[in-house]
C-alpha cells in the first residue's frame, strides 16, 4: 500500500487529467460540500467521490483515509449531537435535549467532511508531485516558490510519519507500551516530539540547501519542461464540478 | 535462548520478506547476520524483539512465543540498538536518557539511579550534557548505554558501526565484546566484514529472505559458495589466505588458515625461506597496540613448498589463527 | 582546477576554526577521496567547494577557495552550482520528486536547459548510473542503493565539471557501495569530471581515488596518491583513520624485514607480496 498522500503510479482517467484542473475540481467539489446541508445530496456526493476513488484502483488508500477523516469528524459529530437541540426530542440532557435534528446535524457533518476530503486527497494519490507544482506555476500562475514550498510540505508528511513510526518503534523496543487508551498513547507520544522535531529541522534544512544547489533560485515560469494541455475530459470534469457547485448553491438557497 | 521455527514474515500482507527461516541462538552467543541490503536481516531483528510478528512459524524467546509476551516483558529480555540513534534518544540530558528505560518499565528508584551512575562512570559521559548536541559516535554510545543499563540478557544491534569512524567503531564494539564476555547474548547485523571477523563467533548469512549458511564465523566466511550466494566479500586477511591457498601449489597450512594480520604475518615469517635469518623485531607496532605472542606462529620449518603436498582445505576453526587480537 | 589558498573557516555558532590553513590544488579530472575521523572537518571542505560555505552556512572565512576560476566568496551560489554538482549526505531529504524521471528533470528545468536537450540528458544520466529501467518508478519503492544512484544521476544530468559527494555509501552494503563507485569513476573518466568524495571506507576509497586527503583536527595531514598515504599506516591509525588490513599486513612484513617492495592497498597486492615472501 502506498504511504499517506504518496503518488501511486497508474493510467486511470484521473491520472491522465490536467493537474491544475484536478486541483480546481477538488476544491470546487469541497466548496459544494460545505455549501449544502442537504443530507441526501451530500450522500450522493460522497458516493460519487468513493466511486471515483475505486474507479482509479485506489480503494485501499481511500479506505484508510476515510477512516482517519471519520475519527476526526466523529469528534465534531458528538459535539453537534450534544449542542444542537432540534427536532423531536429523543433523550433529555441537563442542558437541553438530544433530538432527531441533532442526529441529522451530526450525520451531515460526517458526510460533509468525508465527501470534501476524498477528492482533495485523491489529487495527491493520482498526480506526481512535480506535475502539481509545474502545472500550478504554468497555468494558474502561482509563483514557483509558493508552489514548491506547498508540494514539498505535502511531500514531507509521509517522511515525517515514517520518522514518527520509527521513533515509536525504537521506544517500544525500550519497553514503552503504546497500546492502550488514546489518552495514554498521546501522553507517551509527547516526549517523542523532541526527536521528531530534531530530525525534521535537520531534514528540512538539508532539503533546502540541496534544492538551492540544484538551481532552485533560477526557476522561472518558462523553465518547465513538460506541457500540461487541457483536453476535452478536463473541460468536462470542470463543467461537472461547476454544475455540482451550482446545484449545491441552488439547494442551499431554496432549501 | 531465541528460536526461529520455520518463520515467514511480510509487511502489510505483501510479498514475503522472510521465507521459512529457522535457527537457534543460545545464551552467550555472539552471532552476526550478514548479506546484502534487502536480504531480510533487519526484518529478522524486528522479529526477534517482537516489533514484527511472523505470518507463519514461531519466534520463541526463552521458550515463549513473542506474540504472548508484553512489550515491556520483551524489552526487559532483549535490548535493541537501532541503526539511527536519534530515533531512540528523546530526553533532555544524558542522565534522563539513561533513566528513561527504567521509567518505561516502572522500575525507577534508588537501584536504577545507582546503575545509571555506574554506566555514566563506565562510559565517561557528562550526565548533564544535552544528547542532541553530542557528536554522532557519542550519541551511538549513549543509545547503546541506555539499553545496557537495563542489563537485558540479549542485545540486538542493527548496523552498530554505520556512520561511525574507526575510533568510534572500536569503542562501541569494545563495549559489546565486554558485555558478551560477561554473558550477554549478542545478535548483530553488520556489513563490515572486518568487524564481523574480529568480533562474532558465529555467522548467519542471508539472501532473499532465506538463511544460506549458519556456522562458526570463518567456516561461513571461507565458504566460496556462501560468499557468492550472499554477495559478500570475506575480511581482507581471509581473502588473502583463500587466494594464496588457491594459487599456490603448496600453501603452508598456517598461511591458508590465517584470519588475522598477526597470524598471517607469523605464518608467512615461519614459512619464508629467509625466516631463520631474520628474527622478528621485538616491537612490531600492530593495529591494536597489543603485542603478538611469539608462540602463535606455529614454527614448523621445512614445511614450505613440499612438492606433492595437497593444498590444505580451508580449515576454519583453527583457534590459534583466529582467536587472538 | 580547484584551489584552496590559506583557507580557514569558523561556523558562526562555533568557537573554534573547523578547518585551518588549507592549501590544496586539485587538477581537473582528478578523483579525490577525503577521509578523517568524525569532526575532523572533512565535510566542511566539500561545502567550501560547492559554495554552501559561505553562502548557506555563514561564518568567518579566511583565505580563498577558487573553483574553475570562480572565487567562491564572490561568486553566487547559483553560478557555483552550474559548475559543481552536489550529492548531499541525506539523500532522502534531497529528493524533491515522487518519480525518478521527475527527480532528474528538476535540476534541468531550474537551470533552463534547452527543451530539446532534456530527453537525451535524462537518458544519458540514467544510463551512466545503470538505472535506465527505473525511469518511471516511484522513488519510494527503491532500495537504498538505487536511491543513491538516482541522486547521483540527477546531478550528472546537469553535466557538472566538478562533482561533490558526502558519504555516498554510508547506508549501503559493500556490493552496492562498489557499484556506485564503479559507475561514478567510469563516468568521471569518460567526461573528465573532477570528483571529490568524503568517505569512511578507506579501502573502497583508495581503490578509486587519484588523490587521498587525510584531514585531522581541521588540517590536511596527507594529500597524495593512496599508496603514498597508506605507507604511513601507523600515523593514520593514530589519527583514527582505518587502514586496509592488506596494507597493515604488508607493512608488518616490511617491518619484520621480510618484504622490501612498495606499500599495497588491495588484497591482490598483498597476495603478490605474500608470494614474494614465500618464494
Amino acid at each position: 500500500m502506498a504511504k499517506f498522500l504518496e503518488y501511486v503510479p497508474g493510467t486511470s482517467f484521473l491520472h491522465r487529467m490536467n493537474p491544475s484542473v484536478k486541483l480546481i475540481c477538488a476544491i470546487l467539489f469541497a466548496i459544494a460540500c460545505f455549501t449544502t446541508s442537504n443530507l441526501v445530496f451530500l450522500g450522493v456526493l460522497l458516493a460519487g467521490a468513493v466511486a471515483l476513488a475505486v474507479g482509479c484502483g485506489l480503494g485501499r488508500e481511500t479506505a484508510g483515509l476515510t477512516k482517519a477523516v471519520f475519527a476526526f469528524s466523529l469528534i465534531l459529530a458528538v459535539v453537534l449531537l450534544l449542542t444542537t437541540p432540534t427536532g423531536e426530542p429523543l433523550i433529555a440532557l441537563p442542558w437541553g435535549y438530544l433530538g432527531t435534528g441533532s442526529l441529522l446535524a451530526a450525520l451531515t457533518a460526517i458526510a460533509r467532511l468525508e465527501a470534501a476530503a476524498i477528492p482533495l486527497f485523491l489529487v495527491f494519490y493520482v498526480t506526481r508531485m512535480s506535475d502539481i507544482t509545474n502545472s500550478a506555476v504554468k497555468q494558474l500562475h502561482v509563483p514557483y516558490k509558493y508552489a514548491f514550498t506547498f508540494t514539498s510540505t505535502v511531500h514531507f508528511i509521509p517522511v515525517f510519519m515514517n520518522d514518527m513510526a520509527g521513533i515509536m518503534e525504537a521506544q517500544t523496543a525500550r519497553g514503552v507500551e503504546f497500546d492502550g487508551s488514546l489518552a495514554k498513547k498521546l501522553r507517551l507520544m509527547m516526549p517523542l516530539c523532541v526527536p521528531l522535531l530534531v530530525s525534521s529541522v535537520r531534514k528540512t534544512n538539508s532539503a533546502a540547501i540541496a534544492a538551492e544547489v540544484r538551481g532552485f533560485n533560477l526557476r522561472t515560469r518558462a523553465s518547465g519542461y513538460k506541457d500540461y494541455p487541457l483536453r476535452t475530459e478536463d473541460y468536462l470534469a470542470l463543467a461537472a464540478c461547476i454544475l455540482i457547485l451550482g446545484a449545491a448553491i441552488a439547494l442551499a438557497v431554496t432549501g | 535462548m531465541i528460536e526461529f521455527k520455520n518463520v515467514s514474515a511480510s509487511y502489510d500482507g505483501e510479498l514475503a520478506v522472510l521465507r521459512d527461516v529457522s535457527f537457534t541462538v543460545n545464551d552467550g552467543d555472539f552471532v552476526a547476520f550478514v548479506g546484502t541490503n534487502g536480504a531480510g536481516k533487519s526484518t529478522t531483528m524486528r522479529l526477534v524483539n517482537g516489533l514484527l510478528k511472523p505470518t507463519a512459524g514461531e519466534v520463541l524467546v526463552d521458550g515463549v512465543p513473542t506474540g504472548a509476551l508484553k512489550t515491556s516483558e520483551l524489552a526487559r529480555r532483549i535490548g535493541f540498538l537501532f541503526q539511527n540513534p536519534d530515533r531512540q534518544i528523546c530526553c533532555a540530558t544524558v542522565r534522563e536518557e539513561l533513566l528513561f528505560g527504567f521509567r518505561a518499565l516502572g522500575e525507577d528508584g534508588p537501584a536504577a539511579e545507582a546503575r545509571v551512575d555506574a554506566v555514566i562512570e563506565r562510559f565517561g559521559f557528562s550526565p548533564d550534557a544535552e544528547p542532541f548536541l553530542l557528536n554522532r559516535g557519542t550519541r551511538q554510545l549513549l543509545a547503546l548505554a541506555s539499553i545496557i543499563v537495563l542489563a537485558p540478557p540479549v542485545i540486538v544491534l542493527d548496523e552498530p558501526t554505520t556512520g561511525l569512524d574507526f575510533r568510534e567503531c572500536e569503542k562501541v564494539m569494545a563495549v559489546v565484546r565486554e558485555l558478551n564476555e560477561q554473558g550477554t547474548t549478542v545478535i548483530m547485523v553488520c556489513h563490515d566484514m572486518e568487524v564481523v571477523g574480529d568480533f562474532a563467533d558465529r555467522v548467519i548469512a542471508m539472501t532473499a529472505g532465506r538463511v544460506v549458511a549458519d556456522g562458526p564465523t570463518f567456516a561461513v566466511l571461507r565458504d566460496p559458495a556462501v560468499l557468492a550466494e550472499a554477495h559478500i566479500l570475506p575480511p581482507q586477511i581471509t581473502a588473502i589466505a583463500l587466494a594464496l591457498s588457491d594459487e599456490l601449489a603448496a600453501c603452508p597450512a598456517p598461511v591458508a588458515a590465517a584470519n588475522t594480520v598477526e597470524a598471517m604475518a607469523d605464518a608467512l615469517a615461519a614459512a619464508a625461506p629467509t625466516s631463520a635469518a631474520t628474527p622478528a623485531p621485538a616491537a612490531t607496532p600492530d593495529r591494536d597496540g597489543a603485542g603478538v605472542p611469539d608462540e602463535l606462529g606455529p614454527n614448523r620449518p621445512g614445511q614450505t613448498a613440499t612438492p606433492g603436498r595437497p593444498a590444505p582445505a580451508a580449515t576454519p576453526d583453527s583457534p590459534d589463527a583466529e582467536g587472538v587480537r | 582546477m580547484i584551489q584552496f589558498r590559506d583557507f580557514s573557516f569558523r561556523y558562526r555558532e562555533g568557537a573554534d576554526l573547523v578547518v585551518r590553513d588549507i592549501n590544496l590544488t586539485i587538477p581537473d579530472g582528478c578523483f579525490v577521496g577525503i577521509t578523517g575521523a568524525a569532526g575532523s572537518g572533512k565535510s566542511t571542505l566539500t561545502y567550501a567547494v560547492n559554495g554552501i560555505i559561505p553562502h548557506c552556512y555563514p561564518g568567518d572565512f579566511y583565505g580563498e577557495v577558487v573553483v574553475e576560476g570562480l572565487d567562491t566568496m564572490e561568486a553566487s551560489l547559483t553560478d557555483l552550482s552550474r559548475l559543481v554538482g552536489s550529492v548531499c549526505q541525506d539523500i532522502d531529504s534531497q529528493m524533491v520528486a515522487t518519480v525518478v524521471e521527475d527527480e532528474l528533470l528538476y535540476g534541468l528545468e531550474n537551470f533552463a536547459v534547452p527543451r530539446e536537450e532534456i530527453p537525451d540528458r535524462v537518458t544519458e544520466a540514467l544510463a551512466a548510473m545503470g538505472i535506465a529501467d527505473l525511469r518511471d518508478r516511484t522513488i519510494d519503492s527503491l532500495s537504498g542503493g538505487q536511491k543513491q544512484k538516482v541522486a547521483v544521476a540527477s546531478v550528472l544530468a546537469l553535466r557538472p565539471q566538478v562533482l561533490v559527494l558526502d558519504e555516498p555509501t554510508a547506508e549501503l552494503d559493500p556490493a552496492s557501495s562498489v557499484a556506485v563507485f564503479d559507475l561514478l569513476a567510469r563516468y568521471a573518466r569518460e567526461h573528465g569530471t573532477t570528483v571529490i568524495v568524503v568517505e569512511q571506507k578507506i579501502a573502497l576509497l583508495s581503490d578509486y581515488a587519484d588523490m587521498l586527503v587525510i584531514v585531522d583536527g581541521g588540517r590536511i595531514r596527507f594529500a597524495d596518491a593512496p599508496e603514498a598515504v597508506l605507507a604511513h599506516a601507523d600515523e593514520l591509525l593514530a589519527l583514527g583513520v582505518n587502514v586496509p588490513r592488506a596494507t597493515t599486513l604488508v607493512n608488518t612484513l616490511a617491518d619484520r624485514g621480510l618484504y622490501a617492495g612498495p606499500t599495497v592497498r588491495t588484497v591482490a597486492g598483498a597476495v603478490t607480496a605474500a608470494k614474494e615472501v614465500l618464494a
